[in-house]
């Protein structure tokens, strides 16, 4: 039988998994997840001009470059945009990562660049700003998601108490719940950064979590079908159709793992966010893959003990009824002949 | 299945799957001067993520950028230096004629805030009455703004606050104007339906005692349409003001009625020709609009105006828009779309090695379900992928995949147990028959109500995954296993070529 059926193990996996989210809770309550560049707040040096970098690249190269040396001697840049405006004009923009430079700085930059000499430095009429962009929170897309979650959640319980068992539609809930908030409080807990695509991420981990713990029901399904399997006890049957369905439920989470990373590996090459948000679509992926060969199949089989040991009860032949048919068998007989 | 009917089968098949492969991944090309190929996938729309789009920063009046301060101070000094020449160094502020931006306006983070709406304090920050009705009138505009954009339910766009006092958005490519869209949301006061007579205008207030709301409909034609719920007291005064119009059209000999305009302050957020009395409950207004985008901008205008909240007395100025490169990186979508096709053909040699024919009716399958995957995301239009998409389209491929391993273990199973070739497969697919259409079910039913509810990336997102769960469907029950009888009246040794083995026993 499997080690992880064991009560001592089902609570230790159940505190272990309440104590992470709670301290994400806790982490995301107080601190927030970690702001990717999507969502975080952050200084910007905007490079600008009327219109003379976008009719001419070279200019544009030289004007970026020479302003990133400039700015890279006292800032860490984190990012550099260029942007055309669909009138006139091109901005280019350093987003900075840490310190506020002063007017003093900015005003050096501009003379800077005036002094430069790049060809057509004249002409431009190059500006120089600094602004503070603050991010705002999608309030609407994240209530509206979760109300969207909830009723998803509340389909698939009604859906597989159903098709499968209550047992397996109230673990299957449990799980959802658990594996949607388990990410999310690894997520905050980790810091990795987030942006708006850890919503994604969220109905991504829920969608998972209903395809692996299928994966373990529909075996369970077939499998106590089967005579041979409702003569075993529960947690050896159920532990049973765990092993029978690894293999199933490794091939879908290596696949997405192996998609999910070589994605990260790209993101780890053009850009942070892509690399970000798919640590945390692997977080999903783990955390799914562990609840759904560990945590729901323990949870499933102390409701199908106490299932079966009901049924067992209700199965009981009832002895005392036929002994107090006897007597009354007796003093009925008993009467009948006294009269006579 | 015969063998000249599967060879012709095989050979129909595989024509249509490389002509779709063709029209869906070849890059785009010239045909002739004129006319450009382009492949189903350059037609995807992206999010801002993965495709790029547009940004602005919306300027409230008042307050003015660097560049254009800059082009103050350049004017002033030119002035300055003009009246020099004329007057002499006793010059004074009259002779100069234009305002000395240093003291009219006050250098705030990256902006300039104008004397008109706040006073400086002694350490130089902004202050006075003037500037606390600004702040709550801005803090109003900055409400609905967000509302207008979040409402439009874009995929990957931001509203974010720089400087305090301007506004930044950023927003997808989409087929709508971005100048028009960034110009409407803009709109400030109330919502006015009005036949803007100068002498005595018919008019009914558009508030939430008028209309309950708005939204974009699809008319009968093919075009959109804006829908205007009234309310009882709205459907009383839309009559009344529909009749004047129309009386008012035909007294004046107009044959094709008076024009209705519903205005949001000053501007006209849109206008429509009335040519008798509207006694209804909804009002449509058509005509006007190709894209449902389009007609939805106007329904998110007028829906944002119902709440009182909402309504600002402040003009805001979005005059330059820029584009914007994708977030993500300049070839995140392009890379992507190559790393998918790289585990592709992982996932092919894979189910060619452990399969052998199951694995090659694996291949068409799933090759068929690629391709209608593709026409799906580029064709329909409310359609759009970014990167949640993206995961979306990875989890509902590995659900695809999963599902027809799992029917071809069931039948290495079944065909182990000393069964046909024919029976194991027949038994095999019934035996993963109801677990594979459960949790499809399930799986469409969850995308489905998180497609209804949510909106912006999770919207798409449950799209993606419900179009890809309903084909993976298809594909899995139907297509593969179509292919696979198709296959299997060519080989002569089918039980090899379909890489099954019996059951060892111990002879004794």
């Amino acid at each position: 039988m499997n080690k992880f059926m064991t009560k001592k193990s089902l609570l230790i996996s159940l505190i272990v998994s309440l104590a992470l989210i709670i301290a994400g809770a806790f982490i995301a309550g107080f601190l927030g997840f970690n702001p990717d560049s999507t969502t975080k707040d952050y200084a910007v040096i905007e490079v600008s001009d009327s219109g003379y970098m976008s009719l001419e690249e070279d200019f544009r190269n030289q004007l970026q470059d020479f302003c990133q040396k400039k700015i890279e001697a006292k800032y860490a840049v984190a990012d550099t945009k260029y942007s055309e405006s669909t009138s006139a004009g091109g901005s280019i923009e350093y987003v900075l990562t840490s310190g506020t430079p002063n007017n003093e700085f900015l005003l050096s930059l501009r003379t800077s660049i005036d002094e430069s000499g790049i060809e057509g430095i004249e002409t431009a009429g190059v500006s120089v700003s600094l602004h503070f962009v603050e991010n705002h929170a999608f309030t609407e897309y994240i209530w509206r998601t979760a109300i969207g979650m909830g009723v998803a959640l509340v389909l698939l319980f009604v859906y597989v108490a159903i098709r499968f068992k209550v047992g397996m539609g109230v673990s299957a809930l449990i799980a959802a719940i658990h594996d949607v908030l388990l990410t999310l409080a690894v997520i905050a807990l980790l810091r990795i950064p987030a942006g708006i695509a850890l919503i994604g991420v969220a109905a991504f981990s829920l969608l998972l979590s209903i395809v692996l713990n299928l994966i373990v029901f529909g075996r369970m399904r077939a499998d106590f079908r089967a005579d041979e399997k409702n003569a075993i006890p529960a947690k050896e049957a159920v532990s049973g159709s765990v092993s029978a369905s690894l293999k199933n439920v490794l091939t879908v989470s290596i696949a997405l793992a192996a998609a999910i990373v070589l994605f990260g590996v790209i993101g780890a090459i053009i850009g942070m966010d892509l690399l970000t948000i798919m640590l945390c679509a692997l977080m999903s992926v783990v955390v799914s893959t562990y609840s759904s060969l560990i945590l729901t199949p323990a949870i499933y089989a102390r409701m199908k003990e106490k299932s079966d040991a009901n049924k067992a009860e209700k199965a009981k032949y009832n002895y005392s009824s036929d002994k107090k048919l006897e007597k009354e068998e007796k003093s009925s007989a008993k009467k009948v002949a006294e009269e006579v | 299945m015969g063998k000249k009917k599967s060879v012709a089968l095989i050979v129909i098949v595989t024509i249509v799957l490389v002509a779709l492969l063709f029209i869906s991944v070849t890059p785009s090309f010239y045909v002739s001067t004129a006319e450009k190929f382009n492949s189903l996938l350059s037609i995807v729309d992206l999010g801002s993520d993965l495709g790029g789009g547009y940004y602005t920063v919306y300027y409230p009046e008042g307050v003015i950028s660097q560049s254009e301060y800059e082009a103050l101070e350049a004017e002033y000094n030119e002035a300055v230096e003009q009246a020099k020449q004329e007057v002499g160094e006793g010059y004074t502020e009259e002779d100069v004629g234009v305002d000395n931006p240093a003291e009219t306006y006050l250098a705030y983070k990256g902006i300039y805030l104008s004397e008109d709406i706040c006073d400086k304090d002694e350490s130089g920050n902004p202050t006075g009455e003037d500037f606390a009705v600004f702040q709550s009138e801005f803090d109003k505009a900055f409400r609905a703004i967000s509302s207008r954009f979040e409402s439009k339910g874009f995929i990957g766009y931001s509203i974010k606050l720089q400087d305090d006092y301007t506004i930044r958005v950023e927003i997808p490519y989409s087929d709508e104007q971005a100048n028009e869209l960034f110009d409407r949301f803009a709109y400030s006061g109330t919502l006015l339906f009005t036949d803007d007579n100068a002498t005595s205008p018919n008019e009914m207030k558009g508030d939430s005692a008028h209309v309950k709301g708005a939204e974009a409909v699809e008319t009968n034609d093919g075009g959109y349409a804006v829908a205007i719920n009234l309310t009882k007291q709205g459907r009383k005064e839309f009559k009344a003001i529909t009749q004047a119009i129309s009386s008012a059209a035909s007294e004046s000999g107009s044959s094709s009625g008076g024009t209705l305009y519903i205005k949001v302050g000053d501007e006209v957020l849109t206008q429509a020709t009335v040519s008798s009395a509207l006694d209804q409950d909804v009002v449509y207004i058509s005509g006007a609009y190709s894209t449902r985008d389009a007609a939805q901008t106007i329904a998110c205008v007028i829906n944002s105006t119902l709440n009182e909240d909402m309504i600002f007395d402040l003009q805001l100025d979005a005059s330059q828009i820029f584009t914007l490169a994708p977030t993500m990186g300049e070839y995140a979508a392009l890379i992507i779309a190559i790393a998918f096709a790289v585990l592709i053909v992982a996932m092919f040699i894979y189910s060619i090695v452990r399969f052998k024919g199951m694995g090659l009716a694996h291949i068409y399958g799933f090759m068929t379900y690629a391709l209608i995957f593709v026409l799906c995301i580029s064709l329909i239009p409310m359609m759009c992928v970014d990167i949640s998409g993206v995961i979306a389209i990875a989890l509902s491929a590995a659900i695809m995949v999963f599902f027809n391993y799992y029917a071809f273990r069931n039948i290495r199973e079944e065909f182990a147990t000393g069964k046909t070739l024919t029976a194991s497969i027949k038994a095999g697919y019934k035996k993963s028959l109801a677990f594979t259409i459960d949790a499809h079910i399930i799986l469409v039913l969850a995308a489905l109500v998180m497609f209804l509810i949510s909106t912006a990336t999770v919207r798409y997102m449950a799209l993606i995954f419900l179009i890809g769960t309903v084909i993976s469907a298809a594909c899995t029950l139907a297509i593969t296993r179509f292919y696979l009888y198709m296959f299997l009246a060519q080989p002569k040794n089918k039980i090899a070529f379909c890489n099954l083995r019996r059951e060892e026993t111990e002879d004794e």
